[in-house]
């Protein structure tokens, strides 16, 4: 089965940041895609459907809310796995977040190991 | 970390992807790319399989081209960018370990924000410490001030430390203290040889915890390893170290201030707890205040109560004898015999004046009366011990009145006192003074004995009215005799009918019949001596006849 993740981040060393600490999962044959803002992450997600998205929340054009919001509700892709990426000290955009369909929600500075961890859980890879 | 996959630059969506294509078509050329396991990861490799183009990366075959000859230079291209990926992986990689080690400090820095305690402070560092540098053991040594010694607040894996040699030591940490240098030790054989550390340590790293250029102590970790440690262990350990140290004295000043806070508040309670001794609290809640600090000059309250004196007779006498020492001895023990008698009947002492007492009792003046007959009993007993002793007995005389009376504070803004200003504790302070005239140790005025409930069964003895020095009023005078001990307090009740009719004869100047009765009286009862006293009156008025426009009450000419 391919399996693919898409990394959505305005910020091009964040997206290189968690590129870089899902690196091993390269080797498990998935395929990476990277999007630095939520029109384009949209785009990809309607053609290449993948398992997994790293969502930012702040981003200029569409924010990630919208993203999820369109992806969940509009498109109904429920097989798209959300996790949505906020700075600390935002966390009260966890319920919205939650009212827009994301799975989980993790903030900035991220701890890269839960990182790994969550795209492992969700590719089903041990 | 892994080197880059054609498959990473050549793919479905890269722009290399896109380039490629339109090269292809712009050129009219076949082009096929394979990665080096034979995936073939762009164009159609013809029947034919032309010769191919490897890609290369770092001496490495990581694909090849197929096509034209013209396609070698897009080998030289893919592996130009193939590098390039591996340049950004590597610069990544690298970015990836500054991000863990921010997200560490950034994660440590809260939990430190959680606690104020320097020793959950310490336990928490070193066990980051270990968790972020993996060791197999680690301390924090603390230098305690206060005791002037080492100090371990934390201590985590395999005992590989030995704590008592390392505070026999303190020379070994103190270089480090003055050095305030961190770093990896590689010669561990000095520790080994004070038996500091377990012969199975090979590396050992540490940083000094300084906060301002005072060095407070260090964070050692050891390892069984050789070699276990690198220069960036040490770089974040100095960090963990720098914020530990900062945090643990913030919360060492914080329970510094925190214990001193506790003192101040603990002398403040003692000030208050003596003020009060000094100030009856009785007398501060009569003022409708809480404590003495929220009474102001000028405060007042007017009520009625009953004023009690007490007295030591004789007192001049019996403190000729004594040194000024044994004195003030004698005068602080009877006070204290008689103070708790006072408080037990809700009265409280207003004023110690030498061997006088000045109580006041707010509530009811029968509490007084009681207060005064448990007093006299107090006095007995007191004599039944001095009298054991071979020491003189003592004699007290108490008097009362009820009356208005106002508490207030007086002074001025530099020196108040609690006061009372009133007619009623001058008329009870003479009624006291009444005792040695009449000898009789405990007097009550009119007015306090209309407000004693009679029913219950205490013995009075009408004295007669008196006229005070400078008053206008006569003030009834009432001897109670419940006070008198056990032995005598029968032969003087069975004597009061006796008494009141040689008081009734004297008072209507019949004084041949008074003295009869008062002989009479005093055959019964010899030690009578508020009867000797009205008998040698009767006798002096029999023999030059009384005052004119004599009443039957005295007229007090002294105080």
């Amino acid at each position: 089965m391919e399996r693919k993740i898409l990394i959505v981040d305005d910020e091009a060393h964040i997206r290189m940041l968690i590129e870089q600490t899902l690196e091993e999962l390269e080797d498990e044959g998935v395929e990476f895609f990277a999007a630095e803002n939520g029109e384009v992450a949209l785009e990809i997600i309607k053609e290449e459907k993948p398992n997994l998205v790293f969502l930012d929340v702040m981003m200029p054009k569409m924010n990630g809310m919208e993203v999820c919001r369109r992806v969940k509700k509009e498109l109904g892709l429920d097989e798209v796995y959300i996790v949505l990426l906020t700075a600390k000290g935002q966390e009260m955009d966890r319920q919205k977040g939650q009212e827009m369909g994301a799975d989980v929600y993790m903030t900035k500075p991220f701890d890269p190991e839960m990182i790994l961890d969550k795209a492992k859980e969700v590719l089903g890879i041990t | 970390m892994a080197q880059p996959t054609l498959k990473s630059v050549l793919g479905k969506r890269s722009e290399i992807t896109a380039w490629l294509q339109s090269w292809a078509a712009m050129n009219n050329a076949s082009i096929a790319v394979e990665d080096n396991l034979n995936n073939l990861l762009f164009g159609t490799v013809p029947a034919n399989k032309l010769e191919p183009y490897p890609v290369m990366l770092e001496g490495e075959v990581a694909g090849n081209v197929f096509g034209d000859t013209n396609v070698s230079v897009i080998a030289s291209l893919l592996s130009l960018m193939l590098q390039k990926e591996a340049e950004k992986k590597k610069l990544g990689s690298e970015v990836l370990s500054l991000y863990q080690e921010l997200n560490v400090i950034y994660n440590f820095s809260e939990k430190l924000t959680e606690t104020i305690d320097p020793d959950v402070i310490a336990k928490l560092t070193l066990e980051q410490a270990i968790h972020s540098i993996p060791s197999q053991s680690g301390i924090i040594v603390l230098w305690d001030e206060a005791h002037n010694q080492l100090a371990i607040p934390a201590a985590f894996g395999e005992p590989l430390f030995h704590e008592e040699n390392l505070k026999l030591n303190p020379g070994l940490l103190l270089k480090i203290g003055i050095s305030g240098q961190s770093e990896i030790i590689s010669d561990v054989s000095l520790l080994k040889e004070k038996g500091i550390i377990q012969n199975d340590v090979h590396s050992l790293i540490y940083a000094a915890m300084k906060v301002k250029h005072r060095i407070m102590g260090a964070i050692i970790l050891a390892g069984r390893n050789e070699e276990q440690y690198s220069a960036g262990h040490l770089k974040l350990l100095v960090t963990l170290a720098l914020q530990s140290s900062t945090a643990i004295e913030s919360a060492m000043l914080y329970e510094k201030n925190l214990r001193e806070v506790r003192e101040r508040e603990e002398a403040i309670l003692r000030i208050h707890e003596v003020t009060k001794k000094f100030v009856p609290s009785e007398f501060i809640r009569s003022l409708g205040k809480e404590s003495l600090t929220d009474v102001m000059l000028g405060d007042l309250v007017e009520k009625n109560v009953t004023v009690l004196f007490t007295d030591i007779r004789d007192f001049t006498n019996l403190s000729e004898k004594m040194t000024p020492e044994e004195n003030f001895r004698f005068v602080s023990s009877f006070n204290a015999r008689l103070g708790p008698v006072i408080r037990s009947n809700r009265g409280f002492i207003n004023q110690y004046l030498g061997d006088s007492i000045m109580a006041l009792f707010p509530e009811d003046p029968e509490d007084a009366l009681k207060a005064a007959i448990a007093m006299q009993q107090a006095v007995y007993e007191l004599n039944l011990q001095r009298r054991s002793e071979g020491l003189p007995i003592i004699k007290a005389g108490i008097g009362m009145h009820t009356g208005p009376l106002i508490m207030g504070i007086t002074g001025d803004e530099h020196r108040l006192d609690a006061a009372t200003i009133s007619d009623t504790v001058n008329t009870a302070a003479r009624i006291e003074s009444l005792t040695k005239y009449y000898a009789s140790p405990l007097l009550l005025s009119g007015e306090t004995l209309h407000q004693i409930n009679l029913s219950n069964n205490y013995q009075f003895r009408h004295l007669g009215k008196v006229l005070l020095k400078g008053k206008n009023n006569l003030l009834s005078i009432v001897e109670c005799i419940n006070g008198s001990p056990a032995e005598k307090l029968d032969k003087k009740i069975s004597t009061i009918p006796l008494f009141n009719e040689a008081m009734q004869c004297y008072q209507e100047q019949r004084f041949e019949n008074a003295i009869q009765l008062f002989q009479d009286l005093l055959t019964t009862d010899p030690e009578d001596y508020t009867a000797n006293v009205f008998m040698e009156k009767a006798l002096k008025y029999l023999k030059h006849g009384a005052p004119e426009n004599w009443t039957g009450a005295e007229e007090m000419m002294s105080k």
